[in-house]
């Protein structure tokens, strides 16, 4: 029997049992994300030499969420509702050293997390930010999430959606994040190039990933694929003019202090070189 | 650590960059605090400012990088609670100071600590409440250290009384959390917080720190380890250690399987959690007595009250004639229910005195009811009590 | 000619292998499994290059194309 070439990065079984199959439903784009994101993983590894300790995966709460609960064959953490960036920026203060990939999803981040979004793209903390982006809270049944698209029926917008949606590449980009992309899980080889950036860059990564969610939209997988193909359209092609299309592509690509080592400086001044005192 | 101490003007009034050397300091409590944090090890300081305790912030701010160690003002309390347990698990001691209306919005990181079994400090420098309440001292939190968070699952919290017992305890404090794997609390009051008084700071070869077990020194494997297993405290491998840990803190099974849900594993789960610190209450908690050989009558305290509670007490013993007996709780939790009803006999009345309306009279009065006739709360509000003030309800009560 | 391996223990069925694929290679099958799933098959395997987009698009890391010769 061949495997998946990704499983060696999961653990199937533990010491008391089994951990798989995943436990997303079928045709979920929280298992294409994390495939993509292993994918991603492995070539950094493979090329750059990183070795495999150095990986942190941390999500916070949601379908999203699940992705590290204890599947990963790398460290991880599987904490609060929003909050996984906070978790994220104290283990870098630990080990300025871990690569970290921050599985969230858009009512994490646009919603609970809204805060420590913007603080850790301000900081441009040394994360890759994965926010799968589905439009609404799949683990609690189909509400609204501040990404929701006006006019749509969910389970807490019967009479339909009245509120306006986030633009969460936009936030990113505003509160400082050094990369920010969009793509969609019909995207794959995209989402993997922007992953290896991210990990790649000191900064914050922030990528969103359109990702489908078969049950609460009830329509299937194969379906919503097509449609991300169709409905969106490269910014570098289409300028602003978007046709009523979801702009996707590398919305900015820039290089900017590192939280990490901008604190070094102080904690560096303060140590004495080989010599004598320093003045 | 930085390796040599070197003068740097206009910074701090600690004379030495580093740890301290060892002598005769002159701090306030939140920076003594902070010089026991460093004395223990800690390496991340993550806060938010509030009063009273934003001196530990600021204080922590100017000596972490001094001493090679991190510091970082978080956008909220939520993100300094959630970054402990990331800089934790990350392999770095951790801690941050609040108040009351932060520490309430740190319970649901405090919860994830406890079903992780992340060590953590958290210094609550109490103020009063409810709601924003005032900035005075209160002891109104100390319910809220153990029943604040959501769900089973005890805690350790110390009550300090004095500025040498702010670097006492809070070095105390991290040495709990590394060796029974849980968060623990540091209770004070703004009294204690703000005051200013002598610190001896001892050789750091004569200050004991311990470090959480790894399983690296115990021989067992990263396919062999169980994140929450071996032992009643489980060895703690740490990110980028190798281990492939996955924290989690739903219910799970000893490997970390959260997936295996049955109400037998949940309580499993969750029981060996209580068991681990109230089962070990005899070596976790700490009483300090006085006078209980022959005492009528009880002042059972905690906190910048115990200072004036013994005064209250060598007071009514000398002028009034009482014979009142003293227990200080210097750990109010674990609650020491059995240690409490060995050590005292028949008495007339037991006293809490509290700056709060009452709340540690409640397990006291659980706890020793059948000893007593009664026991009396005496509480004050927005001020310490004074010793003549708990003794004037003492002599009231007692005529 | 390349072989098809599906991971009955993890594949939902969510046929997404079937449909990306670009030389129409795979089909589903005709039987639901005890799941209740109707898990991928072969169709015509001599159209099928090991571009390996199934496997990257799989969900549930329950496909894999074992290349001819390897």
């Amino acid at each position: 029997m061949k495997k998946h070439p990704m499983l060696k990065y999961l653990k199937e079984e533990g010491p008391l049992g089994p951990r798989m199959p995943l436990i997303f439903c079928p045709g979920c784009g929280s298992g294409q994300v994390l495939n993509y994101t292993l994918y991603a993983v492995d070539r950094v590894i493979e090329e750059d030499g990183i070795s495999k300790e150095r990986f942190l995966f941390i999500s916070g709460i949601g379908c999203s969420g699940r992705i590290t609960s204890h599947y990963l064959n790398f460290d991880s953490a599987w904490t609060i509702h929003g909050r996984a960036l906070a978790v994220a920026t104290g283990a870098l203060l630990a080990n300025p050293q871990f690569r970290v990939i921050v599985f969230t999803g858009d009512g994490d981040t646009g919603s609970i997390g809204g805060n420590h979004f913007i603080h850790a793209c301000r900081r441009n903390i040394d994360v890759t930010i994965l926010c799968l982006n589905n439009g609404l809270y799949g683990m609690t049944g189909g509400q609204h999430a501040p990404t929701t698209p006006i006019g749509a029926i969910t389970t807490t917008t019967p009479y339909s959606n009245r509120e306006g949606a986030f633009d969460l590449c936009k936030l990113a980009e505003t509160a400082g994040a050094s990369y920010v992309a969009r793509w969609t899980t019909a995207h794959p080889r995209q989402v993997i190039k922007s992953i290896v950036k991210g990990l790649r860059k000191k900064g914050t990564a922030f990528i969103e990933i359109l990702s489908q969610c078969p049950v609460h939209e009830k329509i299937p997988a194969t379906t919503l694929l097509k449609q991300f193909r169709k409905n969106t359209v490269p910014f570098s092609k289409a300028g602003e003019l978007t046709d009523g299309k979801t702009l996707i592509g590398e919305f900015c690509d820039v290089e900017r202090r590192e939280w990490n080592e901008a604190y070094q400086e102080i904690i560096d001044q303060f140590l004495i070189h080989d010599g004598g005192i320093d003045e | 650590m930085a390796k040599t101490p070197r003068d740097r003007k206009g910074v701090v009034s600690s004379p030495d960059l580093g740890l301290l050397k060892p002598g005769k300091y002159y701090l306030q409590g939140n920076q003594a605090c902070i010089e026991g944090a460093l004395m223990a090890g800690c390496r991340v300081y993550a806060g938010y400012p509030i009063t009273p305790a934003v001196e530990t912030m600021e204080y922590a701010s100017q000596r972490f990088p001094q001493a090679g160690c991190r510091f970082i003002q978080m956008e909220d309390e939520i993100a300094s609670a959630c970054a402990l347990i990331g800089s934790s698990w990350g392999g770095a001691k951790a801690m941050t100071a609040t108040s009351g209306p932060g520490f309430s919005l740190m319970q649901e990181a405090i919860s994830i600590g406890v079903m992780s079994e992340t060590p953590m400090v958290i210094v609550d420098i109490q103020r009063a409440g409810p709601g924003q309440g005032y900035i005075t001292a209160s002891q109104q939190d100390i319910m809220q250290a153990r029943w604040g968070h959501h769900g089973d699952g005890p805690i350790i919290a110390l009550a300090p009384s004095s500025v040498q017992e702010m670097f006492d305890f809070t070095i105390e404090a991290f040495n709990l959390s590394e060796q029974w794997r849980t968060p623990v609390l540091v209770m004070a009051e703004e009294t204690v917080g703000h005051m200013r008084e002598p610190v001896l700071v001892p050789h750091t070869d004569a200050i004991e720190t311990i470090e959480r077990k790894k399983p690296q020194d115990l021989g067992i494997s990263p396919r062999d380890y169980l994140p929450w297993g071996h032992d009643t405290v489980a060895p703690m491998a740490n990110w980028g250690e190798g281990y492939n840990v996955n924290f989690v803190a739903l219910v799970h099974l000893e490997d970390g399987n959260i997936t295996k849900y049955s109400p037998q594993a949940n309580y499993h789960c969750v029981e060996r959690l209580q068991r681990k610190i109230e089962g070990n209450v005899r070596e976790i908690a700490r009483i300090e007595t006085k006078f209980l050989e022959d005492c009528k009558h009880l002042i059972i305290c905690y906190g910048a009250v115990s200072r004036t509670g013994m005064e209250a007490v060598i007071e009514a013993r000398e002028v009034s004639g009482l014979e009142v007996g003293y227990i200080r709780l210097v750990t109010p939790w674990p609650f020491p229910e059995e240690q409490l009803r060995e050590i005292v006999g028949e008495v007339n009345t037991i006293f809490v005195p509290e700056m709060n309306l009452g709340m540690m009279r409640h397990p006291i009065t659980e706890a020793l009811r059948d000893r007593c006739r009664k026991v009396v709360s005496i509480p004050s509000l927005g001020t310490l009590h004074s010793p003549e003030y708990i003794l004037s309800k003492v002599r009231e009560e007692v005529s | 000619m390349n072989r098809l391996w599906v991971d009955e223990r993890y594949c939902k069925g969510c046929l997404i292998c079937i449909d990306v694929c670009p030389k129409k290679a795979l089909r589903p099958s005709q039987e639901i499994n005890a799941k209740g799933y109707i898990l991928p098959e072969e169709s015509d395997m001599k159209r099928c290059t090991a571009c390996g987009i199934c496997e990257l698009m799989c969900p549930d890391f329950a496909i894999a194309i074992e290349e001819a010769g390897r």
